[in-house]
């Protein structure tokens, strides 16, 4: 399976660097009296694959949408690539190389699947106020196809979104997520509902992305989640609970008293 | 609806491509040819008062379409854009008022109508955008009727209750452009020209990230846009085109007041954008020409029925509850579903379905 | 009250300060200086007292207009009308009947019907449809508006208030001083007072209602989150139904109170429906406290501005509103982000 093809940044911090793609320090976020997450710390490297894992409300889509700009953190700071993005829009952090996608998938049903990867695109290059309409020479459209091919959907190119299955859809949320130069991409809940085949397809999609782009993927499927994370975050109730390489985490006595019968299938 | 055509993938590599022009359905070629020969059958009166009015008001709804079809927030200020660039006009230019109006040449006060206009309803965007969609419509009325109000109360500036008279366009090239027929092909091809402006621009990066935004705004911020911006700058483009419509209409009434911009007249912009359809841009000029036909021809019919030609408010009031009861998405959505009817029934010939044309 | 004075210290200083010295310009005497360059304190209450009268009528139709926004999420752009069709209504009945009092309850019961007609035939089919409603609600004030100019007319209409309420009473603010020494008490029309203290009864009771009682429990939760409120199992339609008949016919008897203490005219719906639209963008929705404070600063800016700037009292509303928007969108009492 070879590389996907994408683009490093061309501020040549495309490197693995030794700095932290990614760093929570004290992250609490509080939603009136209830405390969704409580001082998260969490460092990420550049390039590591993290898992984050946890049980239903144990705060690791509130843990996202902190990152991702959708709140702000009640405390704590945000650092991507050691720049404090915690009172930044989302789109200044998009711009810096985040990228995520969704558990239920945010895609445009009303447009196919060309222009959503277009859109995806667009969004993270120049010309986006501009009046003009896109070439067909413009470079962006043939980042459009690359893209859908590196994600199998080039049948599905002129396909509405609406009338996709699902599998396709979550391999279309993949693809907006490797628009332009991600540098880190958060994955959220990625395999929820797919087919064993599926499954297989969307880990090997994950495993060969460039050295370059790390990720931190949320993941109930334990098999998933450890096959293509190096390390592991575990959440227990709005807090870090456990980190660790995966074996560590699996073989954990704590970590399987919690979590009885989770995982194996 | 592609963004991205691909007529070589349609069609295979070696089919030629079509140029643009071939492209348009024939409908809009009969069209053109009526529209521009028009003069020829109709009489001043039909020129000047029933089309002139109709492309000027299918300008302003157009610009409100601009912004509730592709960019998901009903404005209301549009009628008091096209409004202030009137009064711009008046007060840069020339009017009855000698006192207020600083009678600079057409070059200067044109744009700078427009310019002010412009900012006018970008201010007016940018305060109305960073709330919840529901507000738009509740901030937009606000300030539609502060600025009524306050044209009316300000006599140094917008003179008051009277506003300016004798307000017309300049003589340019020679020609009386108030005279019916000079007129007519001036608001024909300002009202085309706004038209093509936003079917072009739709297809546009920012018309398609409008529309995205429209569609699923907290997506697009985490596509790497943003929002905000995106829809001020929905303001800024849809009030160059109301504010055109505005000096248009301050022309054909030779005269601009608080009234133009009252709220009777704020709400028809909506009500005729609403009753055309308001998803496609061709529904503000069906909208218009509904409204400028009911509104020239209804008082003969209320007479008709024993009713005093006043009414129309009435008429118009109930057209639109119709209409928003029964096909929201106005005079258009009642065509689309009667040509999707029509395509089910299939080719009495051979028995197959149509796929229904594309809409524009 | 207490956590927003520990949150925001300045701002309460501020406010507490301003509050000190508007009392104090009431109620203290005014030297011969200060009504050099203030103007006369006459003119000054009057206008303090024209503006908290007016506010408290602004108070009873935009009450009723932001719970309805606030709990069913529907912009009743029609309600001005219906303060309007109050309004005639309490001038026909009080006519008819002769007595101003008995015009109150009949209005009442007959606009809130119209409202339990509205929001049973109409609004309800349409649920979720936020846009839709509201360009129902267009549609509707444009037909009540033709409506009723075609059979009240163009004409100005007031309704007379009853002979134990009409002219003047004293109060104990000091107006002026006489050389001789003599104090002079501001003399203010009776019916505007007692308009002001129904008013305050009124909110009073709708606090109450709102904070102490199972309903008021309900409306307040589906002002909050209308999605839970559904869920809990509450027949969430018939508290709909109360709520918009209430606000309906809340703006109803404020036409009544409109057209004893002003008039009633065509173009009086859009002004308040006005009132209640920056009423509710300022001070959020579906908040009784919002509301009177929102209506007393818009009948408190539009009478100063009237007296003392007349052709800019409209910018003032405005500029505060602009203001708002600008700096917190989401209104001076909502939460941020």
């Amino acid at each position: 399976m070879n590389v996907i093809a994408i683009p490093k940044p061309s501020n040549g911090l495309g490197s693995v660097s030794s700095g932290n793609a990614l760093e929570l320090r004290g992250v609490t976020k509080l939603f009136g009296a209830l405390a969704a997450i409580s001082d998260i710390t969490m460092p990420v490297r550049s390039g590591e694959r993290r898992a984050v894992l946890g049980s239903n409300g144990a705060g690791k889509t509130t843990l996202f949408n902190c990152v991702t700009g959708d709140f702000f953190p009640t405390s704590g700071t945000i650092r991507l690539f050691g720049e404090d993005v915690s009172r930044f829009p989302a789109y200044e952090r998009i711009r810096r190389g985040l990228r995520r996608t969704y558990q239920i998938s945010l895609l445009f049903g009303g447009l196919t699947v060309a222009d959503n990867v277009y859109l995806a695109c667009r969004g993270v290059s120049r010309g986006r106020f501009s009046l003009f309409r896109t070439r067909a020479t413009d470079p962006v459209r043939l980042r459009v196809e690359e893209l859908i091919a590196a994600v199998n959907l080039t049948e599905a190119t002129d396909t509405l979104v609406s009338e996709l299955s699902y599998g396709q859809q979550r391999q279309l949320e993949i693809a907006l997520a490797l628009a332009g130069a991600p540098r880190l991409i958060l994955f959220d809940e990625p395999a929820a509902g797919l087919s064993p085949t599926e499954r297989r397809e969307l880990i090997n999609i994950l495993t060969s992305l460039p050295g370059h782009i790390g990720y931190v993927i949320i993941e109930h499927d334990m098999d998933v989640a450890l096959r293509v994370a190096e390390s592991v975050t575990m959440m227990h109730n709005g807090r870090v609970f456990r980190e660790g390489a995966p074996e560590e985490i699996e073989d954990d006595p704590e970590v399987q008293a919690l979590y009885l019968g989770h995982g194996e299938e | 609806m592609a963004v991205i055509e691909n007529p070589d993938h349609a069609s295979g590599s070696d089919a030629p491509t079509r140029s643009w022009y071939e492209n348009i359905a024939p409908g809009w070629w009969v069209l053109a040819v009526i529209m521009l020969f028009m003069p020829a059958v109709a009489n001043d009166f039909i020129l000047f008062q029933v089309f002139g009015w109709t492309f000027i008001l299918g300008m302003i709804a157009l610009s409100l379409m601009f912004l509730a079809g592709y960019g998901g927030m009903v404005s209301l200020i549009q009628m008091s854009v096209a409004a202030m660039a009137g009064y711009m006009v008046a007060i840069f230019g020339f009017s009855g008022i000698s006192d207020l109006s600083l009678g600079m040449p057409w070059w200067v006060y044109l744009p700078l109508a427009i310019l002010i206009a412009t900012i006018f309803g970008t201010l007016v965007g940018a305060l109305a955008v960073r709330t919840e969609g529901i507000y738009t419509i509740m901030i937009t009325l606000a300030i539609a009727s502060a600025f009524f109000y306050f044209t009316r109360q300000n006599y140094g500036i917008f003179n008051g209750y009277t506003g300016f008279n004798l307000v017309v366009p300049p003589q340019l090239f020679g020609v009386d452009w108030r005279a019916p027929m000079p007129f007519y092909y001036l608001t024909l091809g300002c009202a085309t020209l706004a038209y093509l402006a936003v079917v072009y621009v739709s297809r546009a990066p920012f018309g398609l990230v409008l529309q995205g935004i429209r569609d699923n705004p907290r997506r697009m911020a985490a596509l790497g846009y943003n929002v905000v911006a995106h829809r001020i700058a929905a303001y800024t483009f849809a009030s160059i085109i109301a504010a055109v419509g505005g000096i248009l209409l301050v022309w054909q009434n030779a005269q601009v007041a608080p009234g133009t911009a009252g709220i009777p007249a704020v709400i028809d912009i909506l009500v005729i954008a609403v009753i055309g359809g308001i998803g496609r841009p061709i529904g503000a000029f069906i909208g218009a020409i509904i409204y400028v036909v009911l509104s020239t021809f209804a008082p003969d019919f209320l007479f008709s029925v024993g009713l005093s030609a006043e009414r129309f408010n009435l008429l118009i009031g109930l057209g639109f509850l119709a209409i928003v009861f029964f096909s929201p998405d106005g005079v258009l959505g009642l065509w689309d579903r009667w040509q999707e009817r029509r395509a089910k029934r299939g080719d009495p010939l051979t028995g197959r379905s149509d796929d229904g044309g594309n809409p524009l | 009250m207490a956590r927003f004075a520990s949150r925001h210290p300045v701002w309460t200083f501020i406010i507490v300060l301003a509050a000190a010295v508007f009392l104090w310009l009431i109620f203290a005497p005014w030297s011969a200086e200060m009504e050099e360059t203030l103007g006369r304190k006459r003119i000054f209450l009057n206008a303090i007292f024209g503006g908290v009268t007016l506010g408290a009528l602004y108070f009873l139709v935009a009450s009723g207009f932001t719970l309805i926004f606030g709990l069913m999420r529907n912009v009743n752009l029609a309600h001005g009308s219906l303060y309007l069709l109050g309004g005639y209504l309490g001038f026909e009945i009080s006519e008819f009947t002769g007595s101003w009092l008995i015009a109150f309850p009949a209005v009442f019961i007959i606009v809130a019907l119209v409202g339990i007609v509205l929001q049973h035939q109409v609004f309800r089919r349409m649920d979720g449809e936020d846009l839709r409603q509201t360009m129902v609600t267009i549609g509707l004030s444009v037909v009540l508006a033709d409506l009723m100019l075609w059979y009240w007319g163009g004409q100005s209409y007031t309704i007379f208030a009853p002979d134990w309420l009409s002219g003047p009473m004293t109060l104990p603010i000091i107006s002026s001083i006489r050389d001789s020494g003599e104090i002079v008490y501001l003399r203010y029309p009776a019916v505007r007072m007692a308009i002001l203290l129904a008013a305050i009864v009124i909110g009073i009771g709708m606090w109450l209602l709102l904070n102490r009682t199972r309903l008021g429990m309900f409306v307040r939760a589906g002002v909050d989150d209308r999605e839970m409120l559904a869920a809990s199992g509450v027949r969430i339609q018939y508290i709909f139904l109360a709520v918009f008949a209430f606000g309906a016919g809340l703006a109803g008897i404020a036409g009544i109170v409109g057209g004893t203490f002003q008039s009633l005219s065509p173009g009086e719906d859009t002004r308040f429906l006005l009132a209640s639209l920056v009423v509710v963008i300022v001070w959020g929705r579906g908040s009784i406290p919002g509301a009177a404070i929102g209506a007393l600063v818009i009948g408190l800016s539009e009478q100063l501005g009237l007296v003392y700037a007349p052709t800019y009292s409209v910018v003032f509303t405005f500029l505060i509103m602009a203001l708002v928007l600008a700096f917190r969108p989401q209104g001076l009492l909502g939460s941020a982000r």
